[in-house]
């Protein structure tokens, strides 16, 4: 075991739970979508692309505006999320979940072929309006676009929390989820949180692919962080948005313990399928996850 | 008038259950035997058989994913990571002990279905959409072992080259050759699949995917049916991935990523879920779609676009419709091409009546 | 849903029926065919994007200047987002329509094409990437690299290295990060070899693909084991990645040399500019810029046909590699008919005319390339370029290093193979 060096652990840390919150910001889409239709969403990563690029297209277009660029992604994914859930969602509504999984698998294609054909294929940037050089804080040194994640990532969990809670269509939404047709029954229109619930992740994806494609440069590639959004929705509860929070942090945080602990021992490349395995020893020990609901099934 | 069912008499349960009850059915299949097995690797260019060949390789991947998701209603994405195990356990077994190929195809094969096994275990707990994404974790993990345990993957390039299969010392070098020989074991899977469905272990299958809980109170140990599930699928999967190694040449794991696994599950499920004719129909159509989509943009395209645009657009048009074709049949015909087919064939059946 | 399906699938059929039959391509006379396989898409799309229509620009440039002695080069394309199954069917269908020679991009794919080109006798181009021991011509004769193989790369990385950190690297601590991958680890046989010589302490940090986070391994090299000097070999969008990580964290970029597929414009670009990445050098096989008499040749080819030059022509890296690659195939088919008296060359020919090329260096553009048939590299040519400014400007000439334990390392790599 290579020597334990403290400061090195806590940057891995403070990285790993920074990571890991930008992390939870691409699964509260997921999460949203899962809670309020049942569906489970592998295109994720390809919306936070695709908000990604109409990003970065909108800023070259109006001249760099950061404001107009994110304001026009929010406004563009929303649109998309309607436009999905009314094209390719509703008319799947009762299929077996394997129809709806493909027909989300379907979807990324579409959107990653699309993208490039409507954004081309070179990579792009999106530039916050903050410095690039990182911000000291004792031992730690916080990147401003990381810092800026996290913070939106914690403000809109905090949001969607109480929007759940609280609020009529966040409650009505959660009756969907649990029985649509109960819902249906007591007058809800089930058909219109759908619709929803589509365009609520729309926005979260388009924060995700903004603060994402700062970090990284927006190209066909993004879509890749999707496949991470398993192991965090599993670890948290595929329906919890406190557990993709918790999720989020706890994958950030092993990856880069991995990485720094685990890479010396096994010639590397741990970090990635580190989250995998704790994946599926939750699976096995807790399936629904740490804040997941647990299912009763009846015959 | 030609699928014609009356004056069919059977008089025993067995010649009542077997495999093509009724004449035309026997006919039909002889003569797409004739016509593949004969005449395509005399009459064909050396470029239409190895398009084939690629088909005949995934037919039997995807008869095995079918075992595991249409007739067990297991997911898995798992696929293309049970294709590396055969194609390393078989390139391992070919470089250091130079075994042939009627040993190293089997031996493929079980070690897959092993490891299908222990990825198969989680079963007993989990289900649906936390089974795929568990095999989606066994996918990955899969591929990062063969990357990094130099014993499995032969060294820093995780590629090992291997000869073509030899059949009583004539290396078989020919495109035609090749076709044969994958054309048996395609053929052997179609059989072997036609078989187990119709058999008490297949019977067991479908039992779990309809109802698994009711099917454990009448008596099916499901956790077992499920493991066998698992270990069947995986070696359809392992001889599909040592067959492809054969075929290109060399085992390496870049081959059998997330993609393919992906791939599978499109053709089982364009194909028709729960139909062997239906994985056929999907191999077939999901292996030659981004061939023939790309002929017909070149067509299309260059009438409009220069050539240099056009390199451009074709792999992303592509893949737009790919995806595009996936929700197409998940709308308009979620049973897949199966379906389809048998639709056109029921119109034949009382053609020219219409009813 | 039976008519709805049904009328798909007759619509279907009938199309499908249709390009099948106008798919086989004609061969005309006059025409010499080279096949190209191209990632347009997949994780090496920053390249396949610029690297092709370098390639078909050349050939355009020629074919305008009257082809080689009156012959037109036809180069079809077909992409293969870097995977190998649509490789071998490009293979196949670029060999029914009458390759004589082939391009072809990604180590994977070159393994799996490896036997049929020396069944079929098609010489084909692998620039900077694909089997390293393939520089021994002897032992891979179709396989031409034509360009410094990983594992001159890795010797002449660690040659600059020695010379940035005063001449010697006894002691000295260097980070071999890399893409997790065949291709990423490809360089460490030589860089281990040397390590050997050299006395050098090395590090290897894997960044497992996709490589778009590699904080961990940035922050290990910088602040745990504190490397003097960082190899990164690292593909697609990993290089972009690691400058900023680096730059992050206040490593020193002028101490990172990034091999040959991280050493573009688009990597500089995608981390935030020329203003983040100063410093950071780069190893190339083509030079970079567009100072070349070829660059202004294509120009005035587009402006006298009234368009303007593409915007590929911006990221000179990758489309000088192109342009490396498509001269070498002309001179070698000009080689292959100057010796069998203007007729239209077959493959083996075309590789005989690839081992005449000597001291071609297209204007400055390509190092003093000299292709025998026992060195299918060229001589292992490379020259490291360094962020400065707006740029990219050349740090060091033409130069190659340690060829000896180069050489060693590919007899070694052929015994296994």
């Amino acid at each position: 075991m290579p020597e334990f060096d403290l400061q090195f652990t806590v940057l891995l840390l403070s990285n790993g739970v920074m990571i890991g919150l930008m992390y939870a910001l691409i699964a509260l889409g997921f999460v949203l979508i899962y809670k309020a239709t049942d569906v489970i969403n592998f295109a994720q990563g390809e919306f936070v692309m695709f908000a990604g690029f109409i990003a970065a297209g909108a800023a070259a277009a109006f001249g760099g505006s950061f404001w107009i660029a994110a304001a026009l992604a929010i406004a563009g994914m929303v649109a998309l999320g309607f436009a999905l859930e009314r094209v390719v969602l509703r008319p799947l509504i009762g299929q077996p979940v394997i129809a709806v999984v493909m027909a989300t698998i379907g979807l990324a294609a579409v959107l990653r072929g699309g993208a490039v054909l409507a954004f081309g294929a070179g990579t792009q940037a999106i530039n916050m309006p903050v410095s690039d050089s990182p911000v000291y804080l004792g031992p730690l040194m916080l990147s401003p676009v990381q810092l800026v994640g996290a913070g939106v990532s914690i403000v809109f969990l905090a949001g969607f929390s109480w929007f759940f809670l609280k609020s009529r269509v966040g409650i009505a939404m959660r009756a969907v989820a649990d029985s649509q047709q109960v819902a249906m029954a007591m007058g809800i229109n089930v058909r219109r949180y759908f619709a929803f619930a589509w365009a609520m992740a729309g926005v979260v994806s388009a924060l995700g692919g903004i603060v994402w494609g700062a970090m990284l440069g927006v190209d066909n590639q993004l879509a890749l962080v999707g496949l991470k959004v398993f192991p965090v929705v599993i670890l948290g509860g595929l329906d919890s948005i406190l557990g993709a929070v918790v999720g989020g942090l706890i994958v950030g945080i092993v990856e880069n313990l991995a990485a720094g602990y685990f890479d010396p021992l096994v010639g590397g490349g741990t970090k990635d399928f580190a989250p995998y395995v704790l994946m599926i020893i939750v699976l096995m020990v807790r399936p629904e996850g740490i804040f997941g609901r647990r299912r009763i099934e009846r015959v | 008038m030609f699928h014609r069912e009356s004056g069919v008499f059977k008089t025993s349960y067995a010649a009542d259950m077997a495999l093509f009850p009724l004449p035309i059915a026997k006919w039909a299949v002889a003569a797409f035997a004739g016509l593949f097995i004969a005449a395509a690797p005399l009459l064909l260019s050396v470029y239409y058989l190895s398009l084939l060949n690629l088909c005949l390789i995934a037919i039997v991947g995807a008869l095995g994913l079918n075992i595991l998701l249409g007739y067990t209603g297991q997911i898995s994405i798992g696929q293309g990571a049970f294709m590396s195990v055969g194609a390393y356990t078989a390139a391992n077994l070919i470089v250091r002990l130079h075994m042939p190929f009627w040993i190293t195809i089997p031996a493929g094969g079980a070690m897959a279905a092993l490891i299908g096994i222990i990825v198969g275990i989680p079963s007993l707990r989990i289900k649906g959409i936390y089974l795929a994404i568990a095999t989606l974790a066994a996918q990955l993990i899969i591929e990062w072992m063969i990357n990094h345990v130099e014993w499995i993957s032969g060294g820093v390039q995780a590629s090992i080259e291997i000869p073509r299969p030899a059949i009583f010392g004539h290396s078989i070098t020919s495109e035609a050759g090749i076709y044969l020989f994958l054309m048996f074991f395609a053929v052997l899977a179609i059989v072997a699949t036609l078989n187990l469905v119709r058999s008490r272990i297949g019977r067991a299958f479908i039992a779990i995917r309809d109802q698994d809980i009711a099917a454990e109170i009448i008596g099916i140990n499901i956790f077992k049916y499920k493991l066998y599930a698992f270990a069947i699928s995986s070696f359809y999967a392992g001889v599909a991935g040592v067959l492809e190694s054969y075929y290109l040449g060399i085992a390496n794991y870049e081959q059998f990523q997330l993609d393919v696994s992906i791939d599978y599950l499109a053709m089982v499920i364009i194909g028709g879920l729960g139909s062997v004719l239906g994985s056929i129909f999907g191999a077939v159509f999901v292996t030659l779609l981004p061939i023939v989509t790309r002929w017909g943009l070149q067509l299309v395209g260059s009438l409009f676009l220069s050539q240099g645009n056009l390199n451009n657009m074709i792999p992303n048009l592509r893949l737009v419709i790919f995806g595009g074709l996936i929700i197409l049949f998940l709308i308009a015909e979620p049973d897949g091409l199966a379906r389809l087919w048998r639709n056109i064939r029921n119109y034949f059946r009382l053609w020219p009546f219409s009813y | 849903m039976t008519s709805i399906s049904g009328r798909v699938l007759t619509l279907a059929m009938g199309a499908t029926l249709g390009v099948a039959a106008s798919s086989s391509a004609f061969a005309e006379d006059k025409q010499i065919v080279d096949g190209v396989m191209c990632d347009r898409t997949g994780p090496t799309q920053i390249v396949g994007t610029v690297l092709c229509p370098a390639m078909h620009d050349y050939f355009n440039l020629i074919n305008s200047q009257g082809g080689i002695d009156g012959y037109k080069i036809v180069a079809p394309e077909i992409d293969m987002a870097y995977k190998v199954p649509p490789a071998v069917e490009a293979y196949e269908q670029f060999k029914q329509q009458g390759a004589v020679i082939m391009t072809t991009y990604g180590t994977p794919q070159t393994h799996a094409l490896n036997e049929r080109i020396e069944q079929d006798k098609i010489p084909t181009t692998t620039p900077g990437f694909g089997i390293a021991a393939a520089a021994d011509g002897e032992h891979y004769p179709y396989l031409f690299p034509i360009a410094a193989s990983y594992f001159s790369q890795g010797a002449a990385a660690v040659d600059f290295a020695k010379k940035q950190l005063g001449g010697s690297l006894k002691g000295k601590k260097i980070a071999y990060i890399y893409y997790d991958n065949p291709a990423g680890k490809e360089p460490l046989p030589v860089v281990e070899a040397l390590q050997k010589i050299e006395g050098f302490e090395l590090k290897t940090f894997a960044v497992p693909p996709p490589g778009v986070e590699l904080s961990a391994q940035a922050l290990d090299i910088a602040q745990r084991y504190r490397a003097d000097f960082v190899l990164a070999q690292l593909f697609g969008r990993a290089p972009s990645v690691a400058i900023k990580e680096f730059k992050r964290i206040g490593y020193p970029l002028s101490h990172v040399l990034g091999f040959v597929w991280g050493a573009a414009e688009p990597d500089i670009e995608a981390a935030g500019g020329w203003g983040v990445a100063q410093g950071y050098n780069a190893l190339e096989f083509a030079g970079a810029g567009d100072d070349y008499p070829v660059r202004h040749e294509i120009e005035a080819m587009y402006k006298k046909e009234g368009k303007t030059p593409p915007a590929e022509m911006k990221s000179t890296v990758y489309y000088n590699r192109g342009l490396l690659q498509a001269a070498v195939q002309v001179q070698a088919l000009r080689n292959a008919m100057k010796a069998n008296g203007g007729k239209p060359p077959t493959g083996a020919e075309v590789k005989a005319g690839l081992e005449q090329i000597k001291d071609f260096s297209l204007g400055g553009l390509l190092p003093p390339l000299q292709v025998t048939a026992a060195d299918h590299e060229g001589g292992g040519w490379v020259r490291v370029f360094t962020v400065k400014g707006n740029g990219f400007t050349p740090s060091t000439d033409w130069f190659h290093a340690y060829r000896d334990v180069v050489m060693k390392t590919v007899k070694e790599a052929e015994k296994v193979e």
